[in-house]
């Protein structure tokens, strides 16, 4: 594949997400069902079906397409929720659908076939062998990378495969496989996989302890800030541990993801969409990121060197790293 | 919650408001909370739809810098907003406690704040069932809350000069906070000197002490 400007997919929610993603610049909009279908199932978030009706409707009318998130697993001997929302999806007219599950990958192929497929990075395809195993078998135009490889095992896995490819641009760092990690399985039975969510809030509690505030996920203290100094969410890789007699960020810091500063790297390398991060986000948030990268996409197309630094105020701890991308922590 | 309450509030005019407040009778205070619900209700049901999966819809929504707090039972069909006082316990268990600003909490509200950044930045602290606070974050920032127009839109065509009024409210605010800022920055500035001295001369015998020789340091120690 050949490096051109690259496609900005963003975040909603919400409905008024949606629209402030729309009118922030995105190019395309992804979202998911109020259901246990996509990876994102927290309570008060995600679109019933009018509202995805409507959503569909505003984004077409700004040229802008929707792109609807069905990658939790199917529980086994219960695929109607899922089949019915790549169904639901079909007849409402998303631009496309997002996918995990081999089983539903066949069934929307066998039953939309005219309907775009997108594999998951729940899936976790991180090598040609396994992309190309999905494009064959389910005809699937676009994979989202796993945020574990770095920019040179992009470009090598677009100069073998023929399919799109769409990585991870900004927001929450997993340091993981997606779905391979078992730390929030293990502290809070929950797992992103099969829940849709990592260090779950309802197993959350933040105290004030001795003038710091202190996180904990489940029975496990994650983190103590001092007064003043930026908090983080208690995600259980970002936690700050004792380990040889020393408190320290074991796995990655409290940062958030941001690419801004490698966009043409990415382009050179044949990606082909950026996604941001953070459904479960407020609308602030979304208008902001999309924008600032709205910015940062074109001047990256105009070949000049984007410039994010505004996106500083909302990077969980503060602080923002390009992740696996410059195999900074691996 | 993290305790915030312990802290003491910035020095802003809703802090000057909430002195102002304070002799208030309850009955006045409640009656224009009921009706700023009744408003929310009216153009903003989604937002309580959103919330019926949760099993409990109670929140106390603590204002740091009025005296009093506000208890939200956010179950359909009859949603309430309750004045308490200072001391005052709210009647029902509550989810969870959000404390903040009143300002804070009104742009969170009107969704032109990130909550998730408020909170990482401190300038909002929450106690309780976290899960319920996401629900309902998400279920307000799903909304298109415009406060003011809400509260104004009851009055049809009367709403034209309300609206003017505070605007004209809404200037001399930022005024009174631009002036209460260079007032405690005055206030401030004879222990802002103090404090940049002392740390300065730490700064200093830090320096002295990683140029010591390290046998000499060692010795000393
Ligand atoms: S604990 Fe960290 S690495 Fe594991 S799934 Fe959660 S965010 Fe990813």
């Amino acid at each position: 594949m050949t490096g051109g400007a690259l496609e900005l997919v963003c975040p909603a929610g919400t409905p008024a997400s949606l629209r402030a993603a729309v009118d922030a610049g995105a190019d395309a909009i992804y979202l998911g069902f109020r259901d246990e279908t996509n990876a994102r199932n927290f309570p008060g978030l995600n679109f019933s079906r009018d509202e995805l009706a409507d959503g569909i409707k505003y984004a077409g009318s700004k040229g802008v397409k929707v792109l609807v998130a069905i990658n939790t697993y199917p529980r086994a001997g219960n695929p109607g929720p899922w089949r019915a929302a790549v169904d639901d999806a079909a007849r409402l007219g998303a631009w496309a659908v997002i996918l995990a599950d081999i089983g539903l990958l066949d069934y929307a192929r066998q039953n939309h076939p005219d309907l775009r497929r997108h594999l998951s990075v729940q899936a976790s395809a991180a090598n040609a062998q396994a992309i190309k195993f999905y494009c064959d078998e389910f005809g699937v135009k676009r994979v989202v990378l796993p945020r574990v490889l770095t920019v040179d095992e992009i470009a090598r896995i677009n100069d073998a495969v023929e399919v799109e490819t769409e990585v991870f641009a900004f927001g929450g760092m997993c340091v993981m496989a997606e779905g391979r990690c078992l730390l929030s399985s293990y502290a809070t039975g929950e797992s992103p996989n099969m829940n849709g969510v990592c260090s779950p809030a309802e197993h959350i509690h933040y105290e004030e302890r001795d003038g710091q505030l202190v996180s904990r996920l489940g029975d496990f203290t994650i983190n103590k800030f001092r007064e003043g100094e930026p908090a983080g969410y208690p995600t259980l890789c970002k936690g700050r541990f004792r380990a040889c007699s020393r408190d320290s960020y074991l796995f990655e810091e409290p940062v958030s993801l941001d690419v801004s500063n490698i966009l043409p790297d990415l382009m050179k390398a044949g990606v082909t969409a950026l996604k941001i991060e953070g459904r479960q986000r407020g609308k602030a948030y979304v208008a902001q990121v999309v924008s600032a990268f709205r910015r940062a996409v074109d001047a990256a197309a105009r070949g000049e060197q984007p410039d994010t630094a505004d996106l500083a105020s909302i990077t969980e701890g503060g602080q923002q790293s390009t992740g696996a991308y410059e195999k900074g922590w691996r | 919650m993290s305790q915030p309450g312990q802290r003491a509030p910035a020095l802003s005019p809703v802090l000057l408001l909430g002195f102002a407040l304070r002799p208030a009778p309850k009955p006045a205070l409640q009656a224009a909370a009921s009706l700023a619900m009744a408003a929310l209700l009216r153009g903003h049901r989604s937002v309580f739809e959103r919330l019926e999966g949760l099993a409990n819809r109670d929140f106390l929504i603590d204002p740091v810098d009025l005296p009093f707090r506000f208890h939200l039972s956010a179950a359909l069909p009859s949603p309430r907003l309750r004045i308490l006082g200072e001391d005052e316990e709210p009647a029902a268990p509550v989810a969870a406690t959000i404390k903040g600003s009143l300002p804070a909490l009104i742009d969170l509200l009107e969704g032109r704040v990130d909550g998730d950044a408020l909170f990482f930045s401190r300038a909002l602290a929450v106690e309780g069932d976290m899960g319920a606070v996401v629900a309902l974050r998400n279920a307000v920032d799903g909304a298109d809350i415009a406060l003011t127009e809400d509260l104004l839109r009851p009055l049809g065509p009367f709403g034209g000069p309300a609206r003017g009024l505070l605007r004209a409210g809404g200037m001399l605010y930022r005024r009174a906070e631009r002036d209460l800022e260079t007032l405690r920055a005055a206030l401030v500035a004879p222990v802002q000197r103090r404090c940049d001295s002392q740390e300065a001369k730490l700064r200093d015998l830090d320096e002295t002490v990683a140029n010591m020789p390290t046998r000499r340091r060692e010795r000393q120690s």
